[in-house]
């Protein structure tokens, strides 16, 4: 490995690999890799919610149980009622445990060079691909437009931007600002998810690079802060997310938002 | 300023800048997000239960150092 290494560096990707074509879309690494996590989440949710029971659930479905209780509680907190933390409780949950086990997949030793594929890696973590991210943050946002149109009207929902005097000129230019914090949170999403993946990959190549022979050891304090951070960035998704609908629900127009 | 171009290779120069000064900005933020979060705690314990909220600052602080970082490997 070390002689392999030795010339050029560490092998450094910041975008997804191209592998092949199928009918003129391009399937890259991370495309394969999200789909094979996305199968493995949906059986293991469906073997995890045939073991949940009223009366508690044992073995790993109690994971399950906890996170989902845990994401319920965060929405409650913030929503305010526990009627709509029941009824968007399901969606965030959904991008809790996707962005997680992505993220925690992703860090797994067979993803990366020891699958290749015309010399390209075949395997690379679904979060680190920046259209990956942008897409879910996407949804993300649309959803929150979705949920509050349905909750209070699109009329009040668009005073959430207009807020004030509609005679006032200064309300449009405000308002105009406020709609394009939309575009800002949706960037700030997606680069926030996909910038703490990548590097961290790219952190890990680096330090195993520079360990030479013992490039296993030298990964590892990076690999267990990666944990962290996976599990960091998955509820820190979801809660701003949760922060941005219940701006978004709130009828109060004074409210301090959570911006960037 | 061509003379200095020959010589030193600027690129290395420049990535270096930009992640030493790009992550300074957010080291001091985290810095002084944990002085806050710690002075808040002390004067009354409950807060103790923002520690969430903390890590939310800390991340987005965190962006803009690993955008620094990520741009390093635009320049050639």
């Amino acid at each position: 490995m070390f002689s392999f290494f030795a010339s050029e560096g560490p092998h450094i990707a910041i975008a997804p690999e191209k592998l092949f074509n199928i009918g003129g879309v391009t399937i890259t690494n991370s495309m394969i890799y999200g789909w094979i996590v996305c199968t493995l989440i949906i059986v293991a949710l469906i073997y995890g919610v045939k073991k949940i029971t009223v009366n508690g659930s044992h073995g790993p479905a109690q994971i399950l149980d906890f996170g989902v209780e845990f994401i319920h509680s965060t929405t409650a907190n913030s929503l305010g009622t526990q009627e709509r933390a029941r009824k968007y409780t399901p969606y965030f949950a959904t991008i809790f445990f996707f962005v997680l086990i992505n993220n925690w997949m992703g860090l797994l030793p067979f993803v990366g060079k020891s699958f290749t594929y015309d010399g390209t890696a075949l395997l690379r973590p679904f979060t680190a691909d920046f259209n990956g991210t942008l897409s879910m943050a996407l949804v993300a946002i649309i959803l929150v437009q979705v949920f509050a149109i349905k909750e209070s009207g699109s009329q009040q929902h668009l005073r959430h931007y207009f807020a004030g005097s509609l005679f006032n000129p200064l309300t449009y230019l405000i308002g105009l600002m406020e709609v394009f914090q939309e575009f800002t949170r949706l960037f700030s999403l997606a680069l926030r998810l996909f910038l703490n993946v990548v590097i961290g990959e790219i952190l890990i190549a680096i330090f195993a690079y520079l360990g030479g022979a013992l490039g296993f050891l030298t990964a590892v304090p990076f690999t267990l802060m990666e944990v962290f951070i996976g599990l960091l960035q998955a509820y820190i998704f979801v809660i701003l997310t949760v922060s941005y609908l219940s701006v978004a629900l709130s009828h109060s127009h004074d409210s301090d938002e959570v911006s960037a | 300023m061509d003379i200095l171009a020959e010589t030193v290779n600027t690129a290395v120069l420049a990535k270096g800048i930009l992640v030493g000064f790009g992550g300074m900005g957010p080291a001091i933020a985290i810095g002084l997000l944990g002085a806050s979060y710690m002075a808040a705690v002390s004067r009354n314990p409950e807060s103790a239960k923002f520690l969430g909220q903390l890590f939310v600052f800390v991340a987005m602080a965190e962006l803009f150092g690993l955008i620094a970082f990520a741009s390093i490997f635009i320049i050639k």
